[in-house]
């Protein structure tokens, strides 16, 4: 790596993608801070930093929330550069501009593109200024008062979508045009206590969409590259649950198609640094979703198939220097599966689950990698999102990806929390998905899978606990010390 | 002696017995034996079961063994009969208002010593980033708010305690 302008990076986060940046950090010679919250002390993150910045809220969330104490931490640890990771700021152009002012380098796109992007309204008109596809579409803003007429004039199905939106929070899907208005109403609540904006827009939906995206690296010097596709359409609630790279069963002119333009809405947004950009498709059309202006969550499977690492690339960026990728230079290589395992349990409608980490055992072998920030004794709580760890695979072809990455989930073990894992290794074994017949609404048209089935050995599960459990032992024992005596005496 | 573990929601009664060194399960409608299982430190083992056998991982948490063998892993809780009694007893004067799921005390509606009818507004809680509002399941009076706001919970937490108002 070339010289960079610092040489400590403060990350502004938490969990497996803190521990995920400070592998990169190390690798490159450089110093990692941390700021984190008292309910996060002791965790992996914090204890792999060379420096810890606690900082406090009146919640977890707030903390990680905080722009000033974030920045005061950054000038405590002599950071030169902050990362940024997901989720919490990671998207907030008032942060990335604070950072700057600060005098601080911001690992990401400038807040000029992050403003841009941010706002889905005024990120599609962009697009489509630019002559990029995108869907059809009433957007409330450009007039409120004939706004239900115009999504009505559209015709089913709909997809209402707050401006504001994130996560596929407030989405609705209208299928009868009859329940457009009651979508709308829900829609705008929910938009109103997500995002204290209930601003709403229509789009045209598409049956059976698959959510393919592009990710793409520019510098400051106008050069766009992409790293091909990933597919994240195993989603539940418009969140991603498994992704993959490259996409199944996508014709090579098609994934063409798909990633130069991707490149092309980088390029036009001056875009620098890594970025997502998310398409819908249908049949052999498709249209810009949105951008995400920083690193995804399922990055890895990309990392998987192109041998690039992106947080060393978002580094270099950051440091002003050019791409030292070219197109030609990134050449996919097999097939990579990520599952995402979280404290949730999808057979009670995804409820939360909490608890400690007593036992945790992680798969092992040629081409699978595990970002966890987890470790023996960590308690588990609903302070965050619920995500613990990602288990990625690797392997020559999709099915045996798909086999490696069931392998793996059935070998983890978490021992003291509920998770995810029987569920992720359900639907790795599922023949619908061993044969690329998928779409965001696999998992609602295949509820078996979330529900699970009843365990086909629970008499050995109950066999293992009666053996450990201290009372049902004993009052065996006690009968047997009885017979045992009886024996004696007979004798 | 009945002894009986909670899975998944569901009561299990079964009883162990002596089957020469191993033991022996019995469950409400069958018998299996041999079992035995061999400890080998940290939460490692091999069970056997009908002369086949399996590894698991293994760990006890009070009352709660959490098992992973063959790919799955359940969580068994015991029911201590003397417990689930106690109580059972405690709950008939006290009545409590409880946790469906883990959360976030978003806000408290009443405090202690105050006077509530069934259906009140107690307090409301943030669970999957929806809000639910915990109500009185009866009426009477607030010994204790066991929660601040702001506070996490898991489930099955006990949120308010009541108790019946004398007349």
């Amino acid at each position: 790596m070339q010289d960079l302008p610092f040489d400590t990076v403060l990350i502004a986060n938490r969990g497996e993608i803190a521990v995920r940046i400070i592998k990169t950090l190390r690798k490159l010679g450089l110093r990692a801070a941390i700021a984190y919250h008292d309910i996060d002390a002791g965790t992996l993150a914090v204890t792999m930093a060379d420096a810890a910045i606690a900082i406090d809220g009146r919640t977890p969330i707030a903390a990680y929330l905080d722009i000033p104490q974030i920045i005061a931490a950054a000038r405590q640890a002599n950071a030169g550069a902050l990362h940024p990771g997901y989720g919490f700021l990671s998207e907030s152009a008032e942060f990335a501009r604070a950072v700057t002012s600060a005098g601080i380098t911001f690992i990401g796109p400038s807040p000029q593109s992050i403003e841009l992007m941010g706002d889905k309204i005024r990120a599609r008109n962009f697009v489509q200024r630019h002559g990029f596809p995108v869907a059809p579409c009433a957007i409330e803003d450009d007039d409120p008062a004939t706004f239900v007429c115009r999504a009505r004039a559209m015709g089913p199905p709909l997809l209402v979508k707050p401006s504001a939106a994130g996560g596929g929070k407030g989405m609705q899907i209208v299928r009868d045009i009859g329940l457009l208005e009651d979508a709308i109403a829900q829609a705008r609540s929910e938009a109103q206590r997500y995002f204290a904006d209930g601003r709403l827009y229509v789009e045209r939906y598409i049956e059976h969409p698959r959510h393919i995206e592009v990710q793409v690296l520019g510098d400051a010097f106008g050069n766009v590259t992409h790293l091909f596709e990933r597919e994240c359409s195993i989603q539940r609630r418009f969140q991603k649950v498994i992704e993959e790279a490259p996409a199944p069963r996508l014709s090579s002119a098609l994934r063409q198609r798909i990633c130069d333009t991707a490149v092309g809405i980088a390029r036009a947004a001056n875009y620098q640094g890594a970025g997502t950009v998310e398409f819908i498709l249908g049949g052999e059309e498709f249209h810009f979703l949105e951008m995400n202006t920083r690193l995804q969550v399922e990055h890895p499977v990309t990392e998987m198939i192109t041998g690039v690492d992106l947080v060393a690339e978002q580094i270099h960026i950051a440091a002003g220097h050019p791409l030292r990728l070219a197109q030609s230079d990134i050449v996919p290589r097999g097939h990579a599966i990520e599952a995402r395992l979280c404290a949730e349990a999808p057979e009670r409608g995804y409820a939360p689950t909490t608890g400690r980490v007593l036992v945790l055992d992680y798969p092992d072998g040629d081409g699978i990698r595990v970002d966890s920030g987890l470790s023996r004794g960590q308690r588990i709580t609903t302070a965050f999102d619920p995500l613990l760890a990602k288990i990625i695979v690797h392997s020559p072809t999709r099915i045996k990806a798909a086999q490696k990455a069931h392998r793996a989930m059935r070998e983890f073990v978490l021992l003291g929390c509920a998770t995810n894992a029987s569920f992720l290794a359900r639907i790795l074994a599922d023949d619908k998905f061993l044969h690329g017949q998928i779409h965001t609404g696999y998992l609602e048209e295949h509820p078996h899978i979330a529900a699970g089935e009843p365990l086909a050995n629970l008499s050995d599960f109950l066999a293992i606990g009666a053996l450990l459990t201290g009372p049902v032992r004993e009052s065996a024992d006690a009968v047997s010390d009885l017979h045992a005596a009886l024996g004696n005496w007979r004798n | 002696m009945n002894h009986s573990f909670e899975v998944d929601g569901v009561e299990y009664q079964l009883w162990l017995s002596r089957c020469r060194e191993n033991y022996r399960l019995c469950l409400h409608d069958r018998v299996i034996a041999p079992i035995a299982l061999s400890d080998c430190g940290d939460g490692r083992g091999v069970v056997t079961i009908a002369s086949e056998s399996r590894p698991v991982r293994f760990a006890i948490d009070g009352e709660t063994v959490h098992v992973h063998m063959s790919g799955e892993t359940r969580s068994l809780h015991y029911r201590d009969p003397l417990r689930t009694l106690a109580t059972s007893k405690l709950e008939i004067s006290q009545a409590v208002a409880r946790a469906p799921m883990p959360g976030v005390v978003v806000v408290t509606r009443v405090s202690s010593g105050q006077s509530v009818c069934a259906g009140m507004a107690l307090m409301s809680i943030e669970s999957m980033k929806l809000e639910t509002v915990i109500r009185s399941p009866q009426d009477g009076i607030v010994e204790r708010v066991h929660f601040k706001e702001g506070e996490s919970f898991e489930q099955d937490a006990v949120l308010v305690t009541l108790i019946e108002e004398r007349s």
